[in-house]
């Protein structure tokens, strides 16, 4: 194991900085997707990204260009008040998921690189990132993220209490829409270096790790992105040992974490109940 | 008591094609612990809502202070997703935000006004414990605490015992008869219990057939004009 951290370190140091980064970013946005019951809105938008790849081939532009005009443009759609819509905003996500899905198979049946080729951009192989792509991504989330936290605290509370935060004179729909843009813009940056599976890992099970550990929002926000790195790592050292591919290994070392997270939370409790007795 | 706090001009509110309040004229007189009664589907939440500004009016204007000052509100308990990992006092300190804004800390003060909040609605030893860890009673006096910290004139609430059981809508209303007649707070509430509104006030707001009108009530005005 040992050996296989120092070769990994070694022959793939951009793909470990690129996991660890990705996975601190999503793990931490996903807190708010899963808190606001929008987990949907991960795997949706991570198609929508690799659709954007896939259109960008056939025009010609840059992968990541195209990824973020779809995403943007999605989420802008997404941000239209649903209330009082004949259809649910998950709804609309589904339309949009299939219709990305389908127009990604689509769109790369006529594009002119070679299968392969697409496919490796399309769905992203961590192992596989380079310098250039590590700069991409540092380019685009350490802003993402910095948005994120210095304006956390209007975020959290549109999130918490949307009336009550519009009555303390938090403007509820910038702060709302800020946190979708930055969501829409880390899986953009991301889908096509890690693939859409891994980034929808990272946002929903490493967040739900975090908050079946602790109940303290503060905690849930530092716990999700250290097991996002923590599978990260893990899960590149075993696909390494092992030869097997690394982002589907990352995505069973995450679910392994968060059933272990379960078991270490109910086994704390009857611990803590039979010493109560 | 004296002149009014928040007037409401020729006011109509309408949900697409439907109008639920016509030309509603009001003139709501600092202090008073007002309750908005009507049947379901009157419009008093409707009314309420438009005087804090959180639905649009269609035609006519409400004049109320809460540019300057916020209104303390306090909405049913189940609007906050219990999903949510936030704590007692988290929620309350959540009140300070007209005062804190984006990037300050909490003050020493604040932090005290928090603590004086829950204190007053006995709640200090629960400040640890997450929204979804509470009663129902608990819930509805985190989110009193919450309107309370900033130490508002106006307190406006949405059927706030509407989910609670008897002690607990005793309670609950025990302590916003104390604000409205010990510290001088204006209270609004819509609720649907005519005869138990009237032993707390002598007045309430009438709402019907899209209309609004303060008519006497009872025996429990002790404080209102």
């Amino acid at each position: 194991m040992h050996e296989a951290m120092q070769c990994l370190y070694c022959q793939f140091p951009e793909a470990l900085r690129a996991g660890l980064l990705v996975s601190a970013v999503c793990a931490l946005l996903g807190v708010f997707v899963i808190l606001k019951r929008a987990v949907f809105i991960g795997i949706t938008l991570s198609e929508v990204a690799t659709c954007g790849v896939a259109a960008s081939f056939l025009l010609g532009i840059p992968p990541l260009m195209g990824s973020l005009v779809l995403v943007l443009a999605s989420v802008s759609l997404l941000a239209i008040p649903f209330e009082k819509q004949r259809i649910p905003r998950d709804t609309l996500m589904g339309i949009m998921f299939i219709a990305a899905s389908a127009l990604s198979i689509l769109l790369v049946s006529k594009s002119g690189p070679g299968l392969m080729e697409v496919n490796a951009v399309l769905y992203g192989d961590l192992i596989l990132s380079s310098k250039k792509e590590l700069y991409t991504l540092l380019v685009l989330l350490v802003p993402a993220l910095l948005l994120f936290l210095i304006f956390l605290r209007p975020i959290l509370y549109s999130f918490v209490d949307r009336e009550a935060a519009k009555v303390m004179g938090i403007r509820t729909w910038i702060w709302e829409s800020l946190y979708f843009l930055i969501l829409g813009v880390v899986i953009s940056a991301t889908s096509q270096i890690a693939g859409a599976l891994l980034v929808f890992c990272y946002l929903v099970v490493c967040p739900a790790t975090a908050l079946m550990l602790s109940k303290r929002i503060k905690w849930v926000m530092a716990i999700a992105p250290l097991a996002g790195m923590f599978a990260t790592f893990l899960g590149m050292v075993i696909s390494f040992e092992h030869d097997l591919p690394t982002n589907q290994t990352i995505c069973i070392v995450s679910c392994a974490l968060f059933v272990t997270g379960i078991l270490v939370k109910q086994i704390g409790l009857f611990m803590f109940s039979r010493i109560s007795h | 008591m004296s002149g009014s706090i928040i007037t409401c001009k020729d006011v109509c509110v309408a949900y697409g094609r439907t109008e639920v309040l016509h030309q509603v004229n009001l003139e709501i007189p600092d202090g008073i612990f007002l309750p908005f009664t009507g049947p379901n589907g009157s419009g008093k939440t409707s009314l309420l809502r438009a005087i804090l500004g959180l639905i649009p009016i269609r035609k006519g204007r409400i004049h109320s202070p809460f540019q300057q000052n916020a209104a303390g509100y306090v909405p049913q308990h189940k609007v906050i997703d219990p999903l949510f990992p936030v704590s007692v006092r988290q929620i309350v300190e959540m009140g300070l935000y007209p005062k804190r804004r984006l990037f300050r800390p909490l003050s020493a003060e604040q932090h005290d006004a928090a603590e004086n909040a829950l204190d007053m609605l006995n709640m200090a030893e629960h400040t640890d414990k997450t929204f979804r860890e509470l009663s129902g009673g608990m819930k509805q006096k985190t989110l009193i605490a919450r309107a309370l910290v900033s130490e508002p004139d106006v307190i406006i609430m949405d059927e706030p015992t509407s989910e609670l059981d008897e002690q607990s809508e005793q309670e609950v209303l025990g302590h916003l008869i104390k604000l409205n007649r010990q510290y001088g707070k204006t209270v609004l509430m819509a609720h649907h219990d005519l005869e138990l509104m009237g032993t707390l006030t002598s007045n309430m707001c009438q709402v019907r057939h899209g209309k609004a009108v303060i008519v006497p009530i009872g025996n429990g005005g002790q404080t209102d004009a």
